[in-house]
């Protein structure tokens, strides 16, 4: 199978990355979208944070027009509602909760009324009649009246005045009369000093299709006939009216809309208790993390109210109740804005496109797959499972192009080909035991390995194979099954040759990764060392050093603890930060985001690495490698164990010579194999600043040995006759490689710059 | 194949082909990626059909519409 066939735009396969259940099971565990506390107590469904936020920044009239927008007669509501939004904010916790009715008395006391007349709204053909006054009748007929039914309210009393004092006897002089007024402006039919009688009622009903009263009204005339619990509609007289004979304030106006609703169901000629939504107060399921609370107590409210700047104060008390616990340290998600629920319904829909652009692609590589959201979010969410799903779906229906993953791919393919070695312990044909350091250790720190496999050798007995190569985890972050299958092939059958051995590994992700291959232990060389002890000329390190745990290490506190038993030994002095452990970051080159994301990959380092102006320690090669290239002091556990210090982080071509160097030296020195090594017939010398571009561009020297080959051998070039610079190119695989050089009379190839493209070139002559 | 060009790089008069030491000519070329090919005058050598594909346009406008294609 060819694993490196560019994809084409021209095919169309689409495949389900979770089936509709297991979409909403996982977007179910995001809890970001939950209200807050004070906001799922309200009955009425008053958003208290958001009205908070506005009389916070001084915006009172906003404040006001959600009041207004929720309850018809708003003044009654904030000087009579019993508030269960206040006892649940979580700042009584650490302190004083936030004073909500004080800031909502604000509100209307200091914000201004929407002007402007709305939108021009048509009567609708059913009429609706209200009998009696009390708070539920009042609100009800409101309610109705905003619906557009032309209502007709009977009350005993003589005008609007003592009709909203009888309703609500607590107001002040000054707000019975603004709230008189408001009345007064609604388009309500308001039948003043009538003799509520039943035969009133009898007489005047026929001609209503919504019919509803007081409750004193119902228990007057029709006794026993109790409103329904869910759509408050009597059986009898079909009277909408309140749950209870003396509802509080709050729980009239939530009848009052409550019954609007049945309403409207009524009015529509359908079952009153169908398709009402979710009604009332509710549980939020939301977390909020109280460690960073500061307590606080009240800003005292006098008689007269709140001023504005009093107002504010009180609501900047308020820590605005949310779970962004996943987002706070993971340094993907804060980039893309958006909270696991959203971005998961995205990457389900970037699945599902068939043609058209794909535009959560780059974030879908971008997650280091390192699993902290699961330990972070209280629900455990795995935004990892996603992504890897996704990565797999994309590769399957031929969407994932090659150019994200290709260079890592080449280079395990690399690790497991030309840089492979699986070899016995010399003299043994089996062995009780095989080292596997991975592929990023003979890169960064060979001198390391070859000193450890030494180590192992002499201190373990019934023979220590070695089996230098990957251990898969770049095929399975990349998605690539077929790739990570074969490695999985090759792994199994070298280890079958050495005896089934007990896999001692260098690398927490080789650990974790060969553990589900093979589906055995697989034990740490920090557990040998342990075990052992520090081989001789270890180095001591008295200086403080921060441990960074790996996240592959996530989840095994044996490591962790294992570890740091182990820089112990080595005199270390840890100094622990707080995200760490369980709580881990990712360097940035797990998931492969620095191949595929090389700005996001350097700022999850700088993350990983910003809390103290201390050196970094870790038992990660790729850990130590990025938190090097970002210019931390860092080193790998080993380097210390072997006295191996393995200095400046190398460049990609560094890397793939470290790693043929060490099998050349394991071959030469333990095994006593001569190696033979062809050098080119001509010389390149590549300067330091084109080495960083090559970096940069990731252009291999290898890549530039065989353009200039490709040179030599007769190949095409452009000659600049001005500067005399030559320019030439190879097509390699899917890329083609371009080199500017000079050529001196010895044959000495200099190379001034580099580039490359993906895209084919030829003349239109061609075929 | 339509006659829409999608790009020119001028041959400058200083480009000369190495291995046959004529000049480059602005030329027809396409350039290919994930079946999708587009028509445009690049400087090639008019003997050995030599497309020269200078460092910025490689960088520029292939890399950007290399992008859009591979999400496409």
């Amino acid at each position: 199978m060819d694993h490196f066939k560019e994809r084409s735009t021209r095919d169309y396969f689409q495949k389900k990355l979770y089936s509709l259940e297991g979409l909403l099971e996982r977007e179910n565990r995001c809890i970001y979208e939950e209200p807050a506390f004070c906001h799922a107590a309200c009955p009425l469904g008053l958003d208290a944070k958001k009205l908070i936020g506005f009389a916070e920044k001084g915006n009172f009239s906003e404040a006001r027009a959600m009041l207004e927008h929720i309850a018809p007669f708003p003044r009654i509501l904030v000087y009579g509602c019993e508030a269960p939004c206040e006892k649940v904010c979580r700042m009584n916790e650490v302190g004083e909760g936030i004073d909500i009715p004080a800031l909502e008395r604000a509100a209307m006391n200091l914000g201004s009324p929407k002007t402007g007349r709305g939108m021009l709204k048509f009567k609708k053909k059913q009429k609706a009649a209200v009998f009696g006054s009390d708070l539920f009748s009042l609100s009800l007929a409101a309610e109705l009246a905003r619906k557009s039914y032309p209502v007709s309210f009977y009350v005993s009393q003589a005008d609007a005045v003592s009709l909203i004092k009888d309703c609500a006897p607590f107001l002040s002089k000054d707000d019975l009369a603004k709230e008189a007024t408001r009345l007064e402006a609604m388009d309500i039919k308001i039948i003043y000093s009538c003799k509520l009688t039943k035969e009133l009622f009898e007489s005047e009903k026929e001609d209503f299709d919504i019919i509803a009263a007081a409750r004193s009204f119902l228990n007057a005339y029709f006794p026993g006939d109790i409103p329904d619990s869910r759509t408050l509609l009597s059986p009898v007289s079909k009277l909408l009216s309140s749950q209870n004979s003396d509802p509080g304030v709050l729980e009239a106006v939530f009848d009052a809309r409550r019954a609007g609703v049945s309403a409207d169901r009524i009015a529509q000629g359908l079952d009153p208790g169908s398709s009402r939504g979710e009604e009332g107060a509710r549980e939020s399921r939301l977390f909020t993390d109280m460690s960073e609370a500061v307590p606080s107590k009240r800003v005292p409210e006098p008689q007269e109210g709140y001023t504005r700047e009093a107002a504010m104060e009180e609501a900047a008390r308020c820590i605005r109740c949310k779970c962004e616990e996943c987002i706070k340290h993971c340094v993907f998600l804060q980039e893309t804005g958006k909270y696991p629920r959203l971005l998961t319904r995205e990457i389900y829909n970037n699945v599902d496109i068939i043609m058209g652009d794909h535009l959560m692609n780059k974030t879908i590589n971008s997650c280091s797959l390192c699993g902290q959201c699961t330990f972070t979010c209280p629900n455990g969410y795995d935004m990892a499972e996603i992504c890897r799903d996704a990565r797999e779906n994309m590769v399957s229906t031929t969407k994932m192009a090659l150019a994200y993953h290709e260079f890592a791919l080449l280079d395990m393919l690399f690790s497991n080909d030309e840089a492979f070695l699986a070899k016995p312990q010399s003299g043994y044909e089996e062995c009780k035991y095989v080292f596997f350091p991975g592929c990023q250790a003979g890169a960064i720190a060979p001198e390391a390995v070859f000193k450890a496999y030494s180590d192992l050798t002499g201190r373990l007995e019934g023979g220590v194979g070695l089996i230098n190569g990957c251990c898969g985890a770049i095929a399975k972050w990349a998605g690539r099954t077929a790739i990570y299958e074969e490695c999985e092939e090759l792994l199994k059958s070298e280890l079958k040759k050495l005896g089934k051995p007990k896999i001692i590994a260098a690398c927490p992700t080789c650990k974790k990764t060969l553990e589900e291959m093979i589906g055995a232990e697989v034990k740490g060389i920090w557990d040998i060392l342990n075990e052992k002890g520090l081989p001789e000329g270890a180095l001591e390190y008295d200086r403080p050093l921060i441990m960074h745990d790996s996240c592959s290490a996530r989840g095994d506190s044996e490591m962790q603890t294992a570890i740091r038993k182990l820089a112990d030994s080595l005199g270390c002095t840890l100094k622990e930060v707080p995200y760490n452990g369980d709580m881990t970051e990712c360097c940035g080159y797990g998931g492969l985001v620095s191949y595929v994301n090389k700005d996001l990959a350097s700022k999850m380092a700088q993350s990983c690495t910003k809390d103290e102006d201390v050196p970094y320690i870790s038992y990660c090669m790729a850990c130590r490698d990025r938190f090097a290239r970002e210019g931390r002091e860092s080193m790998h556990v080993l380097e210390l164990v072997y006295a191996a210090p393995a200095g400046n982080p190398p460049d990609i071509s560094e890397k793939r010579k470290n790693r043929l160097n060490l099998k050349r030296k394991l071959l030469e020195e333990v095994w006593n194999e001569e190696v033979i090594v062809v050098n080119p017939e001509y010389k390149i010398v590549i300067p330091e600043d084109v080495s960083e571009i090559l970096d940069e561009r990731m252009i291999l020297e290898e890549d530039v040995y065989d353009v200039i080959g490709a040179y030599h051998a007769g190949g095409s070039a452009v000659c600049d006759e001005k500067s005399g610079l030559l320019t030439s190119s190879l097509r390699k695989g899917n890329v083609t490689f371009w080199l500017n050089f000079t050529e001196d009379e010895t044959g000495v190839y200099t190379i001034k710059g580099a580039y490359s493209h993906r895209m084919k070139v030829r003349t239109r002559y061609e075929v | 194949m339509t006659d829409k060009v999608y790009y020119t790089v001028e041959a400058e008069d200083n480009l000369i082909c190495r291995k046959c030491g004529i000049p480059l000519e602005k030329t027809e070329a396409v350039f290919e990626y994930l079946d999708n090919s587009f028509p445009v005058e690049l400087p090639a050598c008019p003997k050995c059909g030599f497309v020269y594909v200078p460092e910025d346009l490689a960088l520029g406008k292939v890399l950007s519409v290399e992008k859009v294609l591979e999400d496409k």
